[in-house]
């Protein structure tokens, strides 16, 4: 992961955090204050349907007030009492009356109890009434089961008497307490208000209705209500329904003698808080997005700014890996930074122009010393040539004196001498002019287990040649390594050279191997890929560390006779070739050569 | 019977007499206005009507056009009509009718005793019917000693059908043309019994009663059909009514299901826990008679029983009766017409009177489909005036399967002997299958400025008097409130 990765992702971490925390801290903070602002609310609203819910007691005890003291049941009443009052004529009296004045409920009862009249339940008449009496005559309006055709219905309910003749006559009526007395009610908006009539031994959720008519799915309430049913007084709760959670305060409603007979619920829905934590929430979630976009393009410019200075110091760092030093001395100063960064590039820059002094210094220094071998090489090779030349001199310059046989004798062998001391030296010359002449490679398909064959069938005869000690020869190809694109002649001579070499490093004999083998390219001399390894090994006396590290050198060479140039040459093949070339050895453990071609395609 | 001509009636008006006198008098002209729930859609009396609304409707307004042979009267027997004197042989195979002299037909011709004999033969072909003089002469098809009453029937009303295809009869009113739910007679002006008082009658047809009461009260008709339970409004508004003797009768039918002698109890239970006497007295404000059989008091054998179903003293006997019960079997559905509200009324008086004997009646007024009810509330209109015939009806409407549920019994046919009669109508209760609640008479609500002169507006049989009705051309300051009966 790259430094402005990990810059953005840790700069865009930080921000989510900060946006995560920030948005449920308000949202949180905001449903307290709302879950504390519905609380009140339902307050509220439990104290506005009591208030509303006495209010119409009131109105119901005043409306049946009203209805007793009027001409027509007064009328009415007196015409009940007369000794042979005919009831029959008053059978749809209630029914009249009730419609008139919009109740629900309405029974004329003579005093001993009789029905002479019902509106909610016409059929009734002649039967005695179960709950219009004197004592409740005096009373307000109070709840009371009230029988009808088929079921029995909760009412609020006022009885007054009309006193006439001897006797009277009883006025019980009011309204059901049912959908429609819920609709009067007018819950505002988020809130329902709800009725349970207790009208069943056992609770049941039948008996519970909304302004809309029976509550599809009363069971959650029906825990509650069983607690107001046992306890008689107030309690809430929270319910979810499929609309939401909702507050639900059931308030008893207790008849004359005390016994519930039904529960008002009022019910807050908390859909709305539900739906303002919901905006929040979602708006923090859009501040929160807005936020992260930000955030992320900030800490995209941000490690932009912060990478930018380090990326192109490291592609100067590359540069200078690369040897192109002038190069990144030119881009260092391109690199705009501050701070730590800014002395990191000038440090850089630093490091970078010490480095190309030194390299200066050093490669003057490696020129003075090749200069200085070329000359040390040269002198040694000129001079063995040269000292043949001076001593026939001499011998001729003394001979001059001598007879014409023994000149001529003297002459001859003198010639013959200086002819071979400048064919030496034009041996010398012809290999210092060969190596500085090497020429390009020419590239071709090659198999270099042929190579291998080819070069040792030269060494063959040498190393089989009487008298000579006997060095063991070890061929080892691999013949599923195939072909390589190489100079087969370039790439002979190298193996031929490190074959020589071996041959050199034991006059006293030996073990000498070769072999071939393909191996995965270590990716510094080429694509990436399979490349063939030629291993030359022998059993000689070994190199330093010393001689190791300056093996390559040209002119550099461990042999009393040798020119320095021929492992000069391996390795300029090799480099041809984009291959490379090392040696492993210790002091008297011989040494292993390696020669690495990368494999590619023909 | 005496009637005013339409001469001497506009010389009356001319003199100018004093207004009081023109209210108390009786005088012609003006449309009498009525409403009916039925609709007539034929006027042929040998057609058979499509429901019992039209049927309702053609009994009552057909005679008004055709008048058959003989009629029956106020007192319960015959009166000549189209026929002034009939006799039949020993056996009731031969009878012989004389035709009224100087029948003038609605298109001016005179009825000719042919005439009557081609109509009645066009009623029932197996009648061998001629003509001698001015006397028909049939021979039933079977011998009937009261076959004059089957020709009272106003399926046998004589309708003479002429060249053109036309229907003319020889009754008070003719049929004028009509409209739509609106049917127009106007006053024969040759009727043998005198013009009627009213120039023209405009029936409105397919009116709901309460729609038709509303009419009354706001003085838009003049004549119609109200429930019992309507009666005291019409006294509270200060207009009369008119009715029949009982014609109808509720009655209690078990279905099949809980017609078995496994559910008897509950039956006799639901029986005798009916308080008929608050539900005729109060509910149907006196207007009904407490049934205890299926005929009407006036026709049946048994109405001395009633004394035996009057309302329990108390309902305690009849609760251990059933407390031992199951609770699905003392749990029952009544079934009545939606369209009734009087036979809801009274259902729902019923269901209170058995519950307090232990039994729970839901009552069940459906529009559609319903579950299948355990008991029905029917109500059984009859016109017919002979015992055997009003009984025939009453097992024709019942249907076989009721009859067979409630008696092993098999009903007599018309023309059987009384005691016959008699023994099935007490038959038909005794395994309470069929349970009597009511009998009603044919009640209407009469407008502010009807009167009638020489009888009832409403014959006991149910016929209406419209040609003895008068309308008073201003209505009277104050009314008092009594029945015309």
């Amino acid at each position: 992961m790259t430094l402005r990765t990990r810059l953005v992702a840790l700069v865009s971490a930080t921000v989510t955090v900060t946006v995560v925390l920030v948005t449920s801290a308000v949202s949180s903070s905001a449903r307290r204050a709302f879950a504390s602002l519905d609380a009140q609310r339902t307050a509220a609203l439990v104290a506005q349907f009591r208030r509303e819910f006495e209010i119409d007691a009131e109105q119901i005890a005043a409306g049946i007030e009203r209805l007793a003291g009027s001409d027509a049941v007064l009328h009415t009443a007196g015409d009940l009492a007369r000794s042979r009052a005919d009831r029959a004529a008053y059978v749809n009296e209630a029914t009249s009356l009730a419609a008139a004045q919009g109740l629900d409920i309405l029974d004329l009862v003579t005093d001993e109890g009789t029905i002479v009249s019902s509106a909610q339940w016409p059929a009734r008449f002649g039967y005695r009434h179960s709950w219009a009496n004197a004592a409740a005559a005096g009373a307000g309006a109070f709840l009371q089961p009230v029988e009808l055709p088929g079921e029995t219905a909760l009412g609020l309910v006022a009885v007054r008497k009309v006193a006439a003749g001897a006797g009277g006559l009883l006025v019980a009526g009011g309204r059901r307490l049912d959908r429609s007395f819920l609709q009067t009610l007018a819950p505002p908006a988020g809130t329902r208000a709800l009725l349970y009539r207790n009208l069943e031994p056992a609770g049941s959720g039948h008996q519970l209705i909304d302004a809309s008519g029976r509550v599809a799915q009363p069971a959650p309430f029906v825990p509650l209500i069983a607690r107001v049913r046992e306890s008689g007084r107030e309690a809430s709760d929270a319910i979810d329904g499929p609309d939401g959670s909702e507050t639900v305060t059931a308030i008893p409603l207790k008849g004359r003698d005390g016994s519930v007979l039904g529960a008002l619920l009022v019910a807050s829905s908390g859909r709305e808080l539900a739906a303002l934590v919901s905006r929040i929430r979602w708006s923090g979630v859009a501040f929160g997005a807005l936020g992260l976009a930000t955030g992320f393009l900030l800490s995209y410019v941000v490690a932009a700014r912060v990478t930018r200075p380090v990326e192109q110091l490291a592609e100067s760092s590359r540069t200078v890996a690369r040897g192109d030093w002038d190069a990144a001395l030119d881009a260092v100063p391109g690199v705009h930074a501050s701070g730590e960064i800014e002395e990191l590039a000038r440090a850089f820059e630093a490091m970078t122009r010490q480095l190309v002094d030194q390299r200066e210094r050093l490669i003057q220094t490696e020129r003075v010393a090749a200069w200085r071998e070329l000359a040390r090489r040269l002198a040694h090779e000129l001079k063995n040539p040269l000292f043949p030349l001076r001593v026939t001199i001499d011998n001729l310059r003394r001979a001059k004196t001598l007879a014409g046989a023994e000149f001529d004798e003297v002459f001859d062998e003198s010639v013959a001498t200086m002819t071979s001391g400048l064919q030496n030296l034009n041996t010398v010359i012809g290999r210092f002019s060969d190596f500085a002449r090497m020429p390009p490679p020419q590239f071709a398909a090659v198999s270099p287990n042929d190579v291998v064959r080819e070069s040792v069938r030269l060494f063959r005869a040498q190393l089989d040649a009487p008298g000579r000690p006997a060095i063991a020869l070890t061929v080892d190809l691999d013949e599923s390594i195939g072909t390589i694109r190489a100079d087969a002649e370039q790439l002979g001579r190298a193996v031929q050279n490190l074959l020589l070499n071996a041959i050199d490093a034991m006059p006293s004999g030996g073990e000498l191997a070769i072999r071939t083998r393909r191996v995965a390219d270590s990716g510094d001399a080429g694509d990436a890929g399979g490349a063939v390894r030629i291993d030359v090994s022998d059993t000689g006396e070994g190199l330093t560390d010393e001689e190791r590290q300056r093996l390559f050198t040209p002119y550099y060479t461990t042999k009393q006779h040798g020119t320095g140039l021929g492992l000069a040459i391996v390795q300029s093949v090799v480099a041809d070739h984009a291959g490379k070339i090392w040696v492993e050895s210790e002091r008297g453990r011989g040494a292993t050569f390696h020669i690495e071609i990368p494999q590619t395609p023909a | 019977m005496k009637r005013f001509t339409f001469a001497s009636a506009a010389i009356a008006s001319a003199i100018a007499a004093p207004i009081v006198l023109q209210a108390a008098r009786p005088h012609y002209g003006g449309t009498l206005r009525i409403e009916m729930p039925g609709v007539i859609r034929t006027f042929d009396p040998a057609a058979s009507p499509a429901d019992a609304a039209e049927s309702a409707a053609r009994a009552r307004v057909l005679p008004l056009v055709f008048e058959t042979l003989v009629a029956a009267d106020v007192s319960g027997g015959l009166r000549p009509q189209l026929a002034t004197s009939w006799e039949g042989d020993r056996a009731g195979q031969r009878w012989r009718f004389r035709i009224r002299d100087g029948v003038t037909l609605h298109d001016g011709s005179r009825l000719q005793a042919v005439q009557v004999a081609a109509a009645l033969r066009a009623r029932d072909r197996a009648w061998k019917i001629g003509v001698d003089g001015d006397v028909v002469v049939i021979e039933p098809d079977r011998a009937l000693a009261d076959f004059p009453w089957e020709l009272a029937d106003a399926r046998n009303a004589i309708a003479i059908r002429t060249a053109t295809g036309d229907l003319v009869g020889s009754g008070p009113f003719r049929l004028e043309p009509t409209e739509p739910r609106r049917i127009m007679l106007g006053a024969h002006e040759d009727y043998w019994g005198g013009r009627p008082f009213v120039d023209t009658v405009q029936i409105a047809e397919g009116r709901a009663l309460g729609d038709a009461l509303a009419s009354l009260e706001l003085g838009r008709a003049d004549f119609v059909p109200v429930r019992p339970i309507d009666l005291r409004r019409l006294v509270q508004r200060g207009l009369r009514s008119a009715g029949s003797r009982p014609l109808e009768t509720f009655v209690l039918v078990f279905e099949p299901h809980r017609a078995l002698p496994s559910d008897q109890r509950v039956r006799r239970v639901v029986a005798t826990a009916i308080d008929r006497a608050t539900l005729s007295t109060v509910l149907l404000q006196r207007q009904s008679e407490a049934a205890a059989a299926v005929l009407p008091p006036w026709l049946s054998g048994y109405a001395s029983m009633f004394q035996s179903a009057a309302p329990p003293s108390g309902y305690a006997p009849a609760r251990t009766e059933v407390s031992s019960l199951p609770p699905e079997q003392r749990t029952l559905t009544l079934r009545v017409d939606a369209a009734d509200p009087l036979a809801q009324a009274i259902a729902e008086r019923i269901a209170v009177d058995v519950r307090e004997a232990g039994i729970t009646i839901k009552v069940q007024a459906p529009a559609g489909l319903a579950p299948r009810p355990d008991v029905r509330l029917v109500r059984l209109t009859f016109d017919a005036t002979t015992a055997d015939r009003v009984l025939a009806a009453i097992v024709g409407a019942l249907g076989t399967r009721v009859i067979s549920l409630a008696t092993s019994e098999v009903p007599p046919g018309v023309g059987a002997p009384l005691d016959a009669v008699y023994r099935m109508e007490r038959a038909l209760v005794e395994r309470d299958v069929i349970v009597p609640v009511v009998h009603l008479p044919a009640l209407y609500g009469l407008g502010e400025r009807v009167e009638s002169w020489g009888g009832p507006a409403v014959w006991p049989s149910g016929a209406w008097n419209l040609a003895n009705i008068w309308l008073r051309s201003d209505a009277p300051t104050e009314k008092a409130d009594r029945p015309d009966r």
